[in-house]
């Protein structure tokens, strides 16, 4: 117990216990694709692409209340966009990656308006009609999405330099082949996503955001603009699902309308709720175990002892259990049960700490640190 | 007239109607700049729908507001701060997830201008403002007393503190008038005690115009200046603390306080 006090200490007072895991996990997703096979590495980028619109979906969501089931169209605007743009008209991802960003956040800043006059289950009810109104568009106008025969998604490419399957790039002595070529990007993206929005609800435009979910009128007698503030969580929650949009297509390469359906909405929503509602790493938590699972439980059970199911419908099935467990035990997901596993470590590293010899007048204060410390 | 000759607040035929319920009717009172004026009455005398009303929560059924000389009922509820009101709330208005800091910068909101792109992109502007507005924040948390809870998510804090929490948010929010909600309700003796001396600072030390509601008759008649009684959404009496206390009917309405409470007890 000693030790492990010391140890905390020592960590906490060099760089701060905060900035040493932000090192570690970052450390960690670097090396990453070095030690996973083609399966695993393919899964791990489509769950940071997943993450970067799950984020968008925690702003809007987590951060600012407003339930929303439309997720599935601002990420088919995006991918569509990058389908027109790189795939049509050829243009390179350096302006097809943030076209597809900005054309989601206009339509998410035109539907805005109308969710603006509606709260809690009418909005989420009204962003259900999104997705059909845009499952209507991308089944019919077969220009933009193929029709129901579906379309090819451009690769990734910025200037000579491409993405597509069977190209690799090599760094002294490393080759990173087209997995790890999307892995990296979507890595890069999702990063410069959680920087910008972590800065955001600790600034003055997330405060209000969380203002105005908790209490709207109070916030709005403060100063709060309700309409502007939920105006900007709906355009940078559709900004980001349009880019990962964009970029899940490109990755899938192939895509038919049908994979913009409600389900993937409900995918997005179970990922916040089982990483943590209104949280910047909850979005990242979340979408590892939602957009894993299939693979997961593709490679813990044999085809042939799943009963004849198919692992879609096992998935489907795990995601409503994950759902109703995290609401009925940890409503905080993820990061909730990360909180309650840091105070348990500090009550241990406390309780040693006394033994370790700190002196009477710095315990209370080390003590409401840690009260704090959530 | 000049806007600084004028009343702060000149409340005219103010009347509120929920269907068939009446709030309060035919109100018209002023209160000065600088003065700190209660507002008491029975519980369901209309006192908080009064507050509503100018805090534009509530649209009035009938009458006029004029705010340092001009038409309050034309603001947009998200001007009102701008403008120069703030207000706590009798039960709570906080934002619970938040922390007290964070609770006291959303008063502060109205005063600065960081839009998401800048305090996405943490510029300079951004950075600046925050860290100026922070010091601001905490130093109206030290001036309520609560300066070590700055941190504490506020949904854990106890309600006394809570309290305190709202006084400091509408401190920060640098208003020209305040209106407090039954900021002792609820509390221990020397709360009590503490809140009341910390009411008197904000009024003498602030340049304040203060609208006090409050049941705890003891405190209203120590340091209002004048007093308003409502009864059953009716003025049935204005002026000074003592002049209020001798007026007959009043002493009527607070005699069937007791009942009185004892109904409201049952409605809620
Ligand atoms: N939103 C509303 N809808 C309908 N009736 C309301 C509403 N708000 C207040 N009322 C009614 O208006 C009357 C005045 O209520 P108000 O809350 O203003 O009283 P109050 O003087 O603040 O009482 P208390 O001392 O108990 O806080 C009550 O009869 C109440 O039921
Ligand atoms: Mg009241």
């Amino acid at each position: 117990m000693t030790r492990l006090a010391s140890l905390r200490r020592r960590l906490g007072a060099r760089i701060g216990a905060k900035p040493a895991a932000v090192l570690a996990i970052a450390i960690l997703a670097i090396v990453l694709p070095f030690g996973l096979d083609a399966f695993w590495l393919t899964t791990a980028t489509f769950v940071l692409i997943a993450a970067i619109g799950a984020l968008g979906l925690n702003v809007l969501t987590g951060y600012t209340g407003q339930i929303s089931l439309g997720h599935a169209f601002f990420l088919a605007v995006g991918a569509y966009t990058a389908a027109v743009l790189g795939g049509t008209a050829r243009l390179t991802a350096a302006i097809w990656l943030p076209a597809a960003g900005v054309v989601a956040a206009l339509c998410g800043a035109l539907v805005g308006p109308t969710a603006l006059r509606l709260r809690g289950l009418y909005l989420a009810i009204v962003t259900i009609g999104l997705v059909f109104i845009g499952q209507h568009i991308w089944f019919n106008v077969a220009a933009i999405s193929g029709g129901p025969g579906g379309r090819s998604f451009p690769p990734v490419t910025f200037g000579a330099f491409d993405f597509s399957p069977g190209q690799q790039l090599t760094l002294g002595g490393l080759v990173i082949d087209h997995n790890g070529l999307y892995y990296y990007l979507a890595l890069i993206i999702l990063a410069a996503a959680m920087l910008f929005i972590w800065n955001l609800v600790r600034g003055r435009p997330g405060r209000a955001m969380q203002a105005v979910r908790d209490r709207e009128i109070a916030a709005a007698i403060m100063g709060v603009n309700l309409a502007r503030t939920k105006m900007s969580a709906f355009v940078v929650s559709s900004f980001l699902a349009g880019v990962s949009g964009a970029l899940y297509a490109s990755y899938l390469s192939f895509a038919t309308p049908g994979q913009w359906s409600l389900l993937l909405s409900v995918q997005y929503v179970a990922a916040i709720i089982v990483g943590g509602i209104g949280t910047v790493w909850g979005a990242l938590l979340g979408s590892m175990v939602i957009f894993a699972l299939p693979s997961v439980l593709q490679s813990l059970i044999p085809q042939s002892s799943s009963g004849g199911l198919p692992i879609d419908d096992i998935s489907s099935i795990a995601y409503g259990l994950l759902i109703i467990v995290f609401f009925v035990l940890e409503p905080r997901g993820v990061v909730g049960l990360g909180a309650r596993v840091a105070s348990l470590w500090s009550r241990v590293a406390m309780r040693g700490g006394k033994g370790g010899g700190l002196s009477e007048e710095t315990q209370p204060l080390e003590r409401r640190e840690a009260t704090w410390a959530r | 007239m000049t806007a600084s000759a004028a009343p702060m607040l000149e409340v005219r035929d103010l009347t509120l109607r929920f269907g068939s319920v009446t709030a309060f009717a035919d109100l018209s009172f002023d209160v000065a700049r600088g003065e700190l004026f209660a507002v008491i009455g029975p519980n369901g005398a209309g006192k908080t729908s009064l507050f509503n009303v100018l805090s534009r929560a509530y649209v009035p059924t009938a009458g006029s507001v004029r705010f340092d000389g001009a038409d309050l009922l034309r603001l947009r509820i998200s001007a009102l701060a701008g403008a120069g009101v703030a207000r706590t709330f009798q039960n709570l208005g906080l934002f619970g997830e938040l922390t007290a800091l964070e609770n006291v910068l959303i008063g502060r909101h109205h005063l600065m201008r960081s839009g998401t792109l800048r305090s996405g992109l943490w510029l300079g502007y951004a950075r600046r403002e925050e860290r100026r507005h922070r010091a601001a924040a905490m130093e109206a948390l030290e001036f309520t007393g609560i300066g070590h809870h700055a941190h504490a998510p506020t949904g854990t804090l106890p309600f006394g503190i809570q309290k305190r929490v709202e006084i400091a948010r509408a401190l920060a929010m640098e208003p020209k008038l305040m209106l407090l909600d039954e900021p002792v309700a609820g509390m221990s003796v020397s709360e009590r005690e503490e809140i009341t001396a910390l009411v008197r600072r904000l009024h003498r030390e602030r340049d304040l115009t203060l609208l006090l509601v409050e049941h705890d008759m003891g405190m209203v008649m120590r340091i209002a200046q004048r007093v308003l009684v409502l009864d059953f959404g009716r003025v049935i009496a204005i002026g000074t603390p003592a002049e209020v206390q001798r007026d007959e009917r009043v002493i009527r309405a607070y005699l069937g306080e007791e009942l009185e409470g004892d109904l409201a007890e049952v409605r809620r």
